[in-house]
């Protein structure tokens, strides 16, 4: 295996022994429909700088959550 | 540009964390809303800390109620003449509202390509919305994923310098009844990712 998927088998593992799965059917339910639907509207404009990208994805959740 | 967003390939972890900060961005964004509340009161743990902190939410949000909760919120985050708590991580960092770190953020911000949207008032250091942005970093909602090490730079420069301390001062907040548990999962989770990002360095 590569150092990377070392790491993410080493990371994964720790993620599912501190329970971070377990009870977290609820917190993905809350989160993702909170999320998730204003996402598809995302609009994601690369621009000619390298690597910059431009978004208005925080947009998003600030009128989601009524900010 | 009516674009759709891309779906990426995100690891199941990940995901998982993603769904984590968005949960507690939705939370501390604004007082939750009966839909809100209804759909915390279904939320359902196991024994472990995560889950034993999810089931509590979920009595909080079982025992409140819309005009509670939107008092709650009130007292502990806006106030008049002063909240509670202060969400920001400016005033968490130097006693102070938008200075130097607030401007570092925004710095950070900028060269990831993420901008606040027009018409909000709360600083780009709110807590929510720090944690909107983990979560845009990890899923790829700003365009792609980012890796852990930009994940980690983003998160020891701006979050966890600070929200640690603001997660666990919410948790014994006086005016925190249905927000004491969120307390306790921000502080839960903080060290799990803290953790996380020291083994993957």
């Amino acid at each position: 295996m590569s150092k990377k998927e070392v790491t993410s088998v080493g990371r994964r593992d720790f993620f599912r022994k501190a329970g971070l799965g377990a009870g977290a059917l609820g917190a993905a339910a809350v989160g993702a429909s909170a999320t998730e639907s204003k996402a598809a509207e995302a609009d994601h404009k690369a621009t000619g700088s390298a690597g910059y990208r431009e978004t208005d994805h925080v947009k998003k959740f600030y009128e989601l959550a009524k900010f | 540009m009516a674009a759709i967003a891309k779906q990426f390939d995100v690891a199941e972890e990940d995901r998982l964390r993603a769904n984590w900060y968005a949960l507690l961005a939705r939370l501390l964004a604004s007082a939750p809303d009966a839909a809100l509340l209804r759909k915390v009161a279904s939320m359902e743990g196991d024994e472990s800390d995560f889950g034993r902190a999810l089931k509590s939410l979920g009595a909080a949000a079982k025992a409140t109620a819309v005009e509670a909760v939107t008092q709650e919120y009130f007292d502990l985050f806006i106030g008049v003449g002063g909240s509670e708590l202060t969400p920001y991580g400016s005033y968490y960092l130097t006693g102070f509202l938008h200075e130097k770190p607030l401007a570092r953020l925004r710095v950070d911000m900028a060269r990831l390509g993420i901008t606040r949207a027009e018409g909000v008032a709360e600083s780009e250091d709110h807590i929510a919305a720090l944690c909107d942005v983990m979560r845009g970093l990890i899923t790829g909602t700003f365009g792609e994923p980012a890796d852990l090490a930009t994940q980690r730079q983003f998160f020891d420069d701006h979050i966890g310098c600070w929200a640690p301390r603001f997660f666990e001062d919410l948790e014994a907040a006086k005016a925190a009844a249905f927000f004491m548990p969120v307390g306790t999962i921000g502080r839960l989770f903080m060290a799990v990712e803290a953790q996380a990002f020291e083994m993957a360095a």
